[in-house]
């Protein structure tokens, strides 16, 4: 790189003059901000791979992986050479990080933590490891679709993990296996083996003891003697209907015979039929884990079973179907009884369409000693519906919701208890009967259909969805957003969250597929296409459209065979094991723990992931640079020198060639001594613009100019607001890093006449407000550095932009600039109240910069370059 | 009529998602994780276009591609690989390769390969 060369050569000749040291110092700490900026880039290049826009394949996931591990070594090492220690504590907990994801890519899944029984309440999507898919996809139901489902515990994989370790059990698997001929003789001999085997075995003392105290607890707050049902949730399992089929299900248990139904459930595991299945679809025998979940059994007035979608003939899904009949549910599922059938429209408010009431003479109810019975319906409700109107809408929103999210017809398990309030039992995909398999007319129905756009925008989520266009602003009430509308909206904002589970897909103008509207809506994969640029033109409200997010094209009407055609596909992304694989890779990757340097948590020990180490390196290189500099040695080679005047920052400067000229032993120094061409002009950006007195703008614009005025305020100028700030300079070149109060700016420049050198970097990422602010701010800053022509990339609320290879004056007119961003930018968050705020900001800032650009930079207007001539409009 | 498409990549995963998408733009597709058994499909079958995978373990990386050139000439050959480099491009090109595709690749990219590939195929091919 003729850039990094050219630096390396002005610091070259300093050294031979100057501190050897201090040069090869700043020079591993400009690698540790490299490599920090590269991890960060393939964090979250990994996880844009989950939303299905890409195909990529076991070797990218082994190669991204094998690349985080080296570049975050690599930043280790940089670390201990800047700070001239160890860092044992750093380098283990990288080796902590690594072997995790080591085993995981192996194969060797070993959940973490020793929780061998788990409360509901504390199980979300990310206990998956720990609870299996079911257990942990009826957290999702819970926590991200707010549906009600029954109260209890899980008894988790590590509690199988010790169980079947404990009796040799999972080499008898494993070993049966490997030594198996392939015939279904062999596998059902295996099966039976293990199944009386595992029955025969003890339980762990301790996990029994566990269970009971488990008990115990769910005893108290249950008003009747407790009954459970255990259910199982293997690895994998989301609720798929064949593995849900195998394994088995226990009802009205005793809470002395909760230890026997565990085994029983652990016992279905392998049953020849689960077995094979696993071997069908490639899984592997490491991946196999049971967890059971056991739920108190709902009080169940009212049960059935609801089909999201009817297959009865192989023209377009228009209705769903319900089984409903009094009592307990176990008899719907198995055909043991009469039910009421109702067929309900797919569109909302999802009136019935046809109705045949059944005479209903019996109910299952719990029998005292466990298990459930028969007794008869009273003679009064024989032969009335069961289900209310009301109570099949709601039904069916739950439904539709459940659909949406799994991206599949649902067949869902449902109970309306004695107090009217609807619990889902278990959703899970709809095996369709008739036309599975047979091929979808997709590309006939596409083609009559007229298309409103096409080929515009990125996909942050794919898949298909049909539905009405909604248009959305910052005044929409997101409270009224239709069931199954399709949002269409400017700006992506995480705001949306909210009418996700309503929403069946989202499409907008401008947004990146990197930012946190994109990460939310993979989360609850709803179809979003964003950055379409004119999507809010060509959709007007209450249109019926039809959005394919996998080929970017959106249709006007109903195109149902595509939707169809999306449902039916045998083999899910989200389904596959590279899928998996990377979302338990990422898990302890990207989420970031330690969060406030303040805290006494902000420690080497407490990482514990790489985007952990991350941070705490950064942080702690910054201060090191610092104190370094200070040092006796270093002192009168390349000396740190405070900023007296200028913007409140409590910046030091090193000076390491060219980038002052004040005496050689000066502890401080004021802006007039500053020769550095880029630090000046960022400098004198944020205190001649007024931007870093201003508070940012008053949500009243017209007030704005009036505040600029307004003078700064003592008690921002404490040194813990504005954190510790460094500045590099040389003459060409300047380096700063700053922290005002918990968000990071680092800016790296080189500016001189040699024009095809010149660049800026400018790096912003963190705040303490909510998500929701934080990321409008990235979006204002993004919005900003854009209209200056920087490159920008958002990825959540890290925002990067670079720009090359202007003249010096471009070049300084953007140095000017950001001083005034940074400044205007230091406490927006807290004020970016709303959406549209995000642009009237935007706008504001880059008219209020305008007019303070020193005459000397300003350029002719119409300039030739994209430059400044876009900047007045 | 519809193009014929053969995909081979020995990660399943591959076939898996690539399959469906080229089926729902219209296009015939087989795929194949095993080179030997694709092979000998194309000795069968006309395929159109052929998408495959470039291994670089094993000597033989660019066997498939030439085998396959041989076995059906008129055919475009994409090749689809996670190794990319300068080096492995220009051989495939060389090879007689229509276009290099580096791994990841995002699936509206490739849809969009196959359909420049279409438009520029002779019409004599076409309606073959």
């Amino acid at each position: 790189m003729g850039i990094m060369a050219r630096i390396a050569n002005l610091f070259m000749g300093w050294r031979n003059e100057q501190s050897v040291t201090f040069a090869l110092l700043f020079k591993k700490f400009k690698s540790i901000l490299e490599r920090n900026n590269r991890i960060l880039e393939l964090m979250a290049d990994m996880g844009d791979k989950l939303g299905g826009e890409y195909i990529f394949d076991n070797k990218y996931i082994e190669d991204a992986t094998f690349q985080l591990n080296d570049q975050v070594f690599k930043l280790i090492s940089d670390m201990s050479v800047l700070t001239q220690s160890k860092n044992t504590a750093l380098f283990l907990a990288f080796e902590r990080i690594q072997h995790i994801l080591e085993e995981e890519i192996a194969g060797r899944r070993h959940p973490e933590g020793s929780r061998m029984v788990l409360p509901f309440q504390d199980i979300g999507i990310e206990a998956e490891d720990e609870v299996g898919g079911k257990i942990s996809q009826l957290g999702d139901i819970s926590n991200r679709l707010h549906l009600q489902t029954p109260k209890g515990f899980a008894i988790t994989t590590t509690a199988f993990f010790a169980f079947m370790s404990h009796n040799g059990l999972l080499d008898l698997a494993q070993k049966g296996i490997e030594q198996w001929d392939g015939t279904d003789q062999e596998l059902h001999e295996l099966a039976d083996l293990m199944q009386s085997r595992i029955m025969d075995s003890p339980l762990p003392w301790r996990l029994v003891a566990q269970i009971d105290a488990m008990i115990d607890v769910l005893s108290k707050c249950s008003a009747h003697p407790l009954r459970l049902a255990l259910r199982s949730s293997a690895w994998g399992e989301d609720g798929d209907s064949s593995f849900a089929g195998q394994y088995a299900t226990e009802l009205n248990v005793s809470p002395d015979r909760v230890v026997e139904a565990y085994k029983t459930v652990v016992a279905s595991t392998y049953s020849l039929e689960a077995w094979r299945y696993r071997l069908d679809r490639g899984y592997h025998e490491h991946e196999v884990a049971m967890a059971v979940g056991c739920q108190i059994m709902a009080d169940s007035r009212i049960s059935g079973v609801l089909f999201t979608c009817t297959q009865t003939s192989s023209a377009t899904c228009e209705s769903m179907i319900v089984s409903a009949t009094w009592g307990g549910g176990a008899a719907v599922v198995a055909g043991e009884t009469a039910t009421d059938t109702i067929y309900l429209s797919r569109t909302p408010p999802y009136p019935p369409l046809t109705r045949a009431i059944a005479r209903k003479t019996r109910r299952l109810v719990p029998a005292a000693r466990g298990d459930l019975v028969w007794e008869d319906v009273p003679e009064d409700l024989q032969n009335i519906p069961s289900l209310t109107d009301s109570q099949l809408e709601q039904l069916a929103r739950a439904g539709m919701s459940l659909e949406r999210y799994y991206k599949r017809p649902q067949d869902v398990e449902w109970t309306f208890d004695s107090r009217g309030e609807l619990h889902i039992l278990q959703s899970r995909p709809l095996r369709s009967g008739g036309d599975a398999g047979l091929p979808v007319p997709v590309q006939s129905a596409t083609r009559k259909a007229e298309i409103i756009f096409a080929g515009k925008g990125l996909v942050a989520q794919r898949g298909v969805a049909v539905g009405k266009v909604v248009l959305v602003d910052h005044n929409t009430d997101l409270d009224q957003f239709p069931e199954g509308g399709i949002l269409v909206s400017k700006f992506t904002s995480p705001r949306y969250a909210r009418v996700m589970r309503r929403a069946c897909g989202i499409i907008t103008d401008v947004g990146s597929p990197t930012g946190h509207m994109a990460t939310i809506a993979r989360e609850q994969r709803v179809p979003a296409l964003v950055n379409t640029e004119e999507a809010t033109r060509l959709l007007h409200d209450g249109d019926e459209i039809t959005l394919d997010a996998t080929q970017n094209i959106v249709y006007r009407g109903r195109v149902a065979e595509l939707d169809k055609f999306e449902r039916s596909e045998p083999d899910m992304f989200e389904e596959s094991y590279e899928y998996r694989l990377l979302r338990r890779l990422l898990k302890h990757i990207t989420p970031l723990n330690l969060v406030d340097p303040h805290s006494d948590d902000f420690k080497p020990q407490a990482c514990k992931t790489y985007h952990d180490i991350t941070r705490y390196i950064h942080e702690k290189a910054v201060e090191a640079l610092v104190v370094l500099s200070q040092r006796h040695d270093a002192l009168h080679h390349a000396p740190a020198r405070r900023l007296l005047d200028g913007p409140p920052l409590g910046l030091t400067i090193i000076d390491a060639g060219g980038g002052t000229n004040c005496p050689p032993e000066a502890p401080t120094l004021n802006m007039e001594e500053i020769t550095s061409v880029p630090l000046l002009a960022f400098l004198q950006g944020m205190s001649i613009s007024g931007m870093w007195d201003t508070a940012p703008v008053p949500v009243d614009l017209g007030s704005f100019m009036s505040s600029f005025t307004r003078t700064f305020t003592a008690s921002m100028a404490g040194p813990e607001a504005v954190g510790r700030n460094l500045a590099v300079a040389l003459r060409d070149y300047m380096n700063v890093n700053m922290r005002l109060g918990y968000h990071f700016n680092t800016i790296d420049a080189y500016i001189s006449e040699q024009i095809n050198d010149n660049y800026i970097y400018f790096r912003f990422i963190g705040g303490v407000t909510e998500l929701v602010r934080r990321s409008r701010r990235a979006r204002f800053v993004a919005n900003v550095l854009d209209r200056f022509d920087f490159r920008v990339e958002v990825h959540g609320d890290l925002v990067v932009g670079r720009i090359k290879k202007l003249s010096v004056t471009r070049m300084l007119v953007r140095m000017h600039m950001l001083g005034g961003l940074v400044g205007y930018a230091r406490q927006l968050d807290a004020r970016l109240n709303s959406d549209e705020l995000v642009a009237k900001h935007a706008q504001a800032f880059l008219e209020a910069i305008k007019s303070t650009i020193p005459a000397e930079l300003a350029e002719p207007t119409g300039g030739k370059n994209n430059g400044t001539a876009h900047l007045g409009a | 009529m519809a193009l014929r498409i053969l995909v081979l990549d020995d990660e399943p995963i591959v076939c898996k998602r690539l399959k469906p998408a080229f089926q729902k733009s219209g296009y015939e597709v087989e795929t194949f994780t095993d080179s030997a058994a694709a092979l000998r499909r194309m000795a069968e079958t006309a395929f159109d276009v052929i998408i495959t995978d470039l291994k670089m373990e094993g000597a033989d990386g660019f066997q498939v591609l030439e085998r396959a050139r041989e076995l059906l000439p008129q055919a475009r050959i994409v090749v689809i690989t996670g190794f990319a480099t300068l080096e492995t491009a220009k051989e495939s090109f060389r090879k007689g390769a229509f276009d290099f595709v580096a791994k990841p690749f995002k699936l509206s990219g490739i849809i969009e390969c196959v359909r420049r590939l279409e438009e520029s195929m002779t019409p004599p091919s076409a309606t073959r």
